[in-house]
This record gives C-alpha cells, sequence and structure tokens, in this order.
C-alpha cells in the first residue's frame, strides 16, 4: 500500500554514472589516535567539531547501493568532512562532495542536490565511540556529525581522487554488519527505510 | 554526456530540515488500568494457531500492513520511549494490524486508543480519541511471517507479506493513558534501547537511530 507520507527517492542504475580519476587526497591522521589527538586540538581553538556526510544512491538488481570511499583495503567512509567554523551545513557539504568526488573543472560547476538530513550522531569524548543522541549529563558534546542524503541527477561524472576507490555498497550487506561499517554507516538502512525507492531502470 | 543537470525537484525544502519536536516530562502524564480488551488474548493464541491466521488473511487480502506510534515522553534530561509489556517479557509499541483498505493515520489513531485509553478496538469512534499522528520515521519489511524484519523491501521476486511502520507521535502537554490490566506501559531512555535488540528486537531498538534527525524540545515549567 503506497502512502502519500512516504518521500520518494529516485535511484539510477550505477551503470549511469561515470568514474574517473584525480589527484590523490591524503588523510590529515595517520593513524586513530592522531585523529583524536587532532580534533582535541581543534576543539580548543574552534570548539565543537560538526561534519557533514552524504548519502549517494544508486540502484544495481533493483537493490539500493551507497557510494563508500575505501582508504586502503578495509577502511570505508562516506564522502563528507569538517565544515569550518561557521560554515552553513548545505555549503560545506557541498563543498566537500567537490573536493572528495567533483571533476576540478570550472566551466562544470557540480550541482549537487543536498536533500533530507536523515541522522545525527554525537562524540562525548575525545574517543571513537559516537550515539545517535546526546547522551544525558553530556553538556560539551566534542562532535556532532550530520548524514544527509544527496539526490544524484540521471548521469553524472565522477572523479575520484586516486589513492581512494569508490564502492557501491547494497544496504543488505551494510544492514547490522557493525564490525565491518561501524554503526554510523551500519545502522543507514534503518535511517533510508522511510523513503520510497523508485528504481529507475536503464 | 556533460555535467548538465537538470534542477531536481526533490532537494527538501527549507521546513523538511525542522525537524524539532517537542517533549513534556513524565510527571505530566496520568497512568491507570482497565480490564484487558476482548478478543483472542495475546496469551492464549499459539504459535501454530496465529501463523494459520496470518497465512488466511495474507490470501484474503494480501499485504499485511501495521501501524505503531512512537511516544516520547522527558525524564532525567533525557528522552524515553512508551513501550508495552506483555507477561513481564515481550515489550512492544502501541499499534497493531490496519484493516482491509483502512488508511493508516485513521488505523494507528484506531489502534492507540484500543491499547492506550478507554475506547474498545471495535466501539465505533464517535468522539474519536485526539492523536496527533506525525511523520512515519521508518518501515520495516517480512518476507515470511516468522521471519526477521528488514529495513528494505526483500528481492524483487519475492512479494513482501507484511510492511511495519513506525510513526512519530506529537503528545499533548498531558494526558491519560488507560492501559489494559494484562500490560504494563513503561518508559524506556532510549539510551537503554540503543542497539539492545537481544531485549527489545530489532525494530525497538533501532528507534534511537531513527529518532536522531530530531531535536528534543523539552517542555517543562
Amino acid at each position: 500500500m503506497v502512502s502519500s507520507s512516504s518521500p520518494v527517492v529516485n535511484v539510477y542504475p550505477l551503470a549511469n554514472y561515470t568514474f574517473g580519476t584525480k589527484e590523490p587526497k591524503m588523510e590529515k591522521d595517520t593513524s586513530v589516535a592522531d585523529r583524536l589527538a587532532r580534533m582535541k586540538v581543534n576543539y580548543m581553538k574552534e570548539g565543537m567539531r560538526t561534519s557533514v556526510e552524504a548519502i549517494l544512491l544508486v540502484q544495481e538488481h533493483n537493490h539500493p547501493h551507497i557510494l563508500l570511499l575505501q582508504i586502503g583495503n578495509t577502511f570505508c567512509k562516506l564522502p563528507g568532512g569538517r565544515l569550518k567554523p561557521g560554515e552553513n551545513e548545505i555549503e560545506g557539504l557541498k563543498r566537500k562532495l567537490c573536493s572528495k568526488l567533483a571533476v576540478n573543472s570550472p566551466s562544470f560547476p557540480p550541482n549537487w542536490q543536498v536533500g533530507d538530513c536523515v541522522a545525527v550522531w554525537w562524540r562525548p569524548n575525545f574517543e571513537t565511540v559516537m550515539y545517535p543522541y546526546c547522551p544525558p549529563h553530556i553538556t560539551k558534546p566534542k562532535e556532532c556529525k550530520k548524514l544527509f542524503i544527496v539526490h544524484l541527477s540521471e548521469r553524472e561524472y565522477f572523479a575520484v581522487p586516486r589513492n581512494l576507490k569508490l564502492l557501491a555498497v547494497p544496504l543488505f550487506e551494510l544492514y547490522d554488519n557493525v564490525q565491518r561499517y561501524g554503526p554510523v554507516i551500519s545502522t543507514i538502512p534503518q535511517q533510508l527505510s522511510r523513503f520510497q525507492f523508485n528504481m529507475v531502470s536503464s | 554526456m556533460g555535467l548538465e543537470m537538470e534542477v531536481m525537484s526533490e532537494a527538501a525544502p527549507a521546513a523538511a530540515r525542522e525537524h524539532g519536536l517537542d517533549i513534556y516530562p513524565l510527571t505530566r502524564y496520568y497512568f491507570g488500568a482497565r480490564d484487558a480488551a476482548a478478543g483472542v488474548p495475546r496469551g492464549l493464541e499459539t504459535a501454530a494457531d496465529r501463523a494459520l491466521r496470518l497465512k488466511a488473511n495474507f490470501a484474503a487480502h494480501g499485504l499485511r500492513t501495521s501501524v505503531h506510534g512512537v511516544l516520547l515522553v522527558e525524564l532525567f534530561d533525557h528522552p524515553h520511549l512508551l513501550l508495552l509489556q506483555v507477561r513481564n517479557s515481550s515489550f512492544l509499541l502501541p499499534g497493531g494490524r490496519l484493516r482491509p483498505g483502512e488508511e493508516e493515520v485513521q488505523g494507528l489513531k484506531r489502534k492507540l486508543s484500543s491499547k492506550l485509553s478507554f475506547v474498545d478496538d471495535d466501539q465505533a469512534i464517535e468522539e474519536e480519541d485526539d492523536w496527533q499522528i506525525g511523520e512515519c520515521i521508518g518501515m520495516w519489511w517480512r518476507s515470511e511471517f516468522e521471519a526477521i524484519p528488514f529495513p528494505y523491501m526483500p528481492p524483487s521476486f519475492r512479494a513482501p507479506k507484511e510492511c511495519i511502520k513506525l510513526f512519530l507521535i506529537r503528545l499533548p502537554m498531558s494526558r491519560q493513558f488507560i492501559v489494559p490490566r494484562n500490560m504494563k506501559l513503561l518508559a524506556v531512555p532510549l539510551s537503554q534501547i540503543h542497539g539492545n535488540a537481544q531485549v527489545y528486537g530489532p525494530i525497538i531498538s533501532g528507534i534511537p537511530n531513527l529518532l536522531s534527525k530530531f531535536s528534543f524540545n523539552v517542555i517543562s515549567d
């Protein structure tokens, strides 16, 4: 039974998208400890970190897939990153998407269609653990991470930094798979479940 | 094949990004009990009976849709979810199955009144209990009635047997909850539910994830 309350998202075949490469974009930190240390330094200077990440959907075999960037052999992350102090969330997300996925060409500025925020995660301490709510008695969270659905048009050209791999991972592979993808990515299937996906075929 | 892209009409309007929810302290609400609802009590129907009943319904009416309400209150500065507990073991969200052809919001109001108010499920509701049904926050699908639910539709060649929809309920600043005597109504903190599929099952334990985008505005005096 189709309800008018379910927003519709058009999802196009993976084959509609072309993936080229561009110059490498190295990670700023080489280890988790480094990353947390740098987070601490930034917190002292600028206060709570706000990061924004994009959920980009494609379809294969009529099942939704999410685009993930793989670093090295195992670690996967969503395209996105930290906002500059005072930067608008949507503008910042577009900036990050351009940096990670767009061709660096002034004559073809990409037109990212940022949709709903689907999830917010909070980091209470300078540790790796995050929660989908600000835990009670935490008045000074260290990071707030927001996930947005970004609507892709029917065809796009992506340029991926040479040191990263872009994967299309099906929702059924992410669901409940905390060990492989972590708590944020493995819960995306639930957060997308309220949408009605219109699987457009080629 | 350039980068010309049509302007999509799917970009969310600014209003859709406003995800605020007013919640009130638990102390604003009153809890009472009434005699158990008529009809087949959950405790007496065997698993085999239930399987037969669901199969017969599917043959007659197709996809079984159930609707459930997510009701939130504040306690100790943290949002709490209202859950029904049956026989000191299974936890349920208030809600239930839609009748064939019944509209979702209508059905959910009927079920909420049936589980949480004086109104009996079979009675015609002349003076409709005033529930404010908010947006759908998640959907789960079962490919078989005994199978575990998933937050996406099963592979296209298999017709789903059941769809479970969760709706956010905006509670007024005060109201009375009257619960059948065979059930308990509990307020459980999100921090206890999160990731706790062992105790609450995948649907209830996933609710904090579905609520994360909302900013809770606690209204106390």
